[in-house]
């Protein structure tokens, strides 16, 4: 999707440059703040909005709670990923990595690195070891230090790019999943690559005509949750083996696991819960008529925000207070 | 402070005004008879008036009590009315409570439920797998036929070699009978021509 860039426009038609603008925008990631009460999201114009969820969920909010805060232009490309450490609100785009403090949203990123590495399409925060993954077009995962934000580790393995990243808490592992179709464990402490579960080569859950592509993954530590190209899957980790299989047929984007149930998003325009049996629990729409990222606010400083929140394909995030509805958007 | 009570005093009246427009006008009316009454003249009338007058005080009385009775009851319901919100906020109370005992409890059923739905699915694989038992049969069996089969080619084999031994026997027999053979020939051979040299030797 090109930026638009406005040449010389006229006064009068500023809006309509706007009104195209939010269009034509795309929400790729989001972050919800430490303290749990401000959203951040980016799109693919490289701006990032930050959104104040107590004001848009206390009893006197107006139409303009439901407008962002405080909007800046993070990137030049689109901001794909997003992460939030204590402090700060890491983002990234096509090649680079700013850090923002989240009590100082305008200044300039006290910290920036670049890479080249052409797009990071995730970024995976690993608490233990304070350092930060990121993967994205060069088909490598690297591993950054967050205090000196130099980069230690790239793990290779992936043939093609990888779309996303996920982590094992239990046995420190991270999974990776990719645009190669496989599913690759790495273990972080003597960075080699564990086990590697090529989706597409099982019969049940490929899916030829959608491609091999993995655009989705999420895990439980015994349970794995991947879905894209192939049909979104449960996998029991160390057996290797698909459990469960959804009944989706449009390709999932964002996946994840809450309480008992499993939510997933992706083509469609709603949100889909599911029971581990496979059953489809509910199926809720939002306003985007494609999703691309979930985000559930569980932080405990904030019981009060605690949302679903989901963007994709338009200017407006869905918020869902309660999983069975959707509440109001916020919008950009 | 003339002006203070004034207000008082108007408040007051305002606020009595509502009960009965008659009380007020009651009790000015006694006040004015009594001093009628005081400065009248005549027995009879004076009379007639004085009972007049102890019957608009025993009326008057009459409201007052009704009113102090009014004011007791009120008390009395305030007091029951305190009661009843004091007990409907321990019921609040008690009712959040056992919401957030019921949410605890949501939780936990969650959690065995997608424990339950975890076995479920691994239990589905594992019955795609053949029972072990009937697999370890298979392999025991298998493993005998297996013995058997080998028994059976050993007595084979040595029965073979048998054969191969004797037939070599035979073989090599039969040779040295054909070697003894060709030698007695050879012998019989040499001692003719032996016979034949001799004869033409004598005649010298």
């Amino acid at each position: 999707m090109e930026r638009a860039v406005p040449l010389a426009v006229p006064l009068g038609q500023a809006e309509v440059f706007q009104a195209l603008q939010r269009l034509h925008m795309t929400i790729f990631s989001q972050s919800v703040s430490p303290c749990g009460k401000f959203l951040a999201a980016g799109n693919n114009y490289g701006q990032i909005a930050v959104f104040s969820l107590s004001a848009a969920l206390s009893s006197e909010a107006k139409e303009e709670s439901k407008k962002p805060v405080v909007t800046f232009q993070a990137h030049d490309g689109p901001v794909y990923s997003m992460v939030s450490t204590d402090r700060h609100l890491l983002s990234a785009g096509d090649g680079e990595v700013k850090a923002w403090l989240w009590v100082e949203m305008l200044k300039k990123p006290p910290y920036r690195t670049s890479l080249e590495v052409p797009e990071i399409n995730a970024l995976l925060l690993i608490p233990k070891e304070n350092s930060l993954l990121l993967a994205g077009g060069d088909c490598q995962l690297h591993v950054m230090d967050l205090e000196t934000g130099t980069f230690t580790r790239a793990l290779r393995g992936h043939t093609d790019y990888i779309h996303c990243l996920a982590l094992r808490e239990r046995s420190p592992e991270v999974l990776s999943g990719g645009e190669d179709g496989a599913v690759r464990l790495w273990d972080l402490r003597n960075s080699k690559e564990v086990q590697t579960i090529e989706v597409y080569k099982h019969e049940e859950c490929s899916r030829p005509h959608n491609g091999r592509w993995i655009g989705c993954l999420a895990t439980d530590s015994d349970w794995m949750v991947c879905g894209g190209g192939p049909a979104l899957t449960l996998w029991h980790l160390r057996s290797s083996t698909p459990t469960t299989i959804f009944p989706m047929r449009a390709p999932q984007k964002h996946v994840t696991f809450y309480q008992d149930l499993i939510l997933s998003a992706g083509q469609g325009c709603c949100v889909n819960q599911w029971q581990l049996s496979g059953e489809l629990k509910a199926q809720v729409p939002g306003s985007s008529p494609g999703l691309l990222s979930l985000s559930l606010n569980q932080q405990p400083t904030a019981p009060e925000c605690k949302v679903l929140t989901a963007a994709g394909n338009s200017c407006r995030v869905d918020v869902f207070t309660n999983l069975g509805y959707r509440a109001f958007s916020l919008s950009f | 402070m003339g002006a203070v009570t004034d207000d008082e005093v108007i408040r007051k009246r305002l606020l009595i005004d509502g009960d009965g427009a008659g009380d007020d006008r009651r009790i000015n009316l006694l006040v004015k008879s009594f001093i009628k009454w005081c400065n009248s003249g005549s027995q009879e009338e004076g009379y007639t008036q004085y009972q007049r007058m102890l019957s608009t005080l025993s009326q008057c009385e009459f409201s007052m009590g009704k009113t102090l009775l009014v004011y007791d009851m009120n008390l009395r319901e305030m007091e029951n009315y305190e009661k009843i919100y004091k007990e409907i906020e321990c019921s609040i109370a008690g009712a959040h409570e056992k919401i957030a005992e019921c949410k605890k409890q949501i939780l936990q059923a969650k959690r065995i439920r997608k424990n339950r739905q975890e076995y479920d699915a691994l239990a589905k694989v594992i019955q795609h797998h053949p029972d072990r038992h009937e697999t370890l049969k298979e392999l025991e069996a298998l493993g005998k036929e297996l013995e058997h089969l080998s028994h059976i080619k050993e007595s084979v084999e040595d029965k073979l070699e048998l054969r191969r031994k004797q037939f070599h026997v035979l073989l090599s027999t039969i040779h040295e009978l054909q070697q003894t053979l060709e030698n007695d020939e050879k012998l019989s051979e040499v001692e003719e021509a032996q016979e034949a040299s001799m004869e033409t030797d004598p005649k010298p």
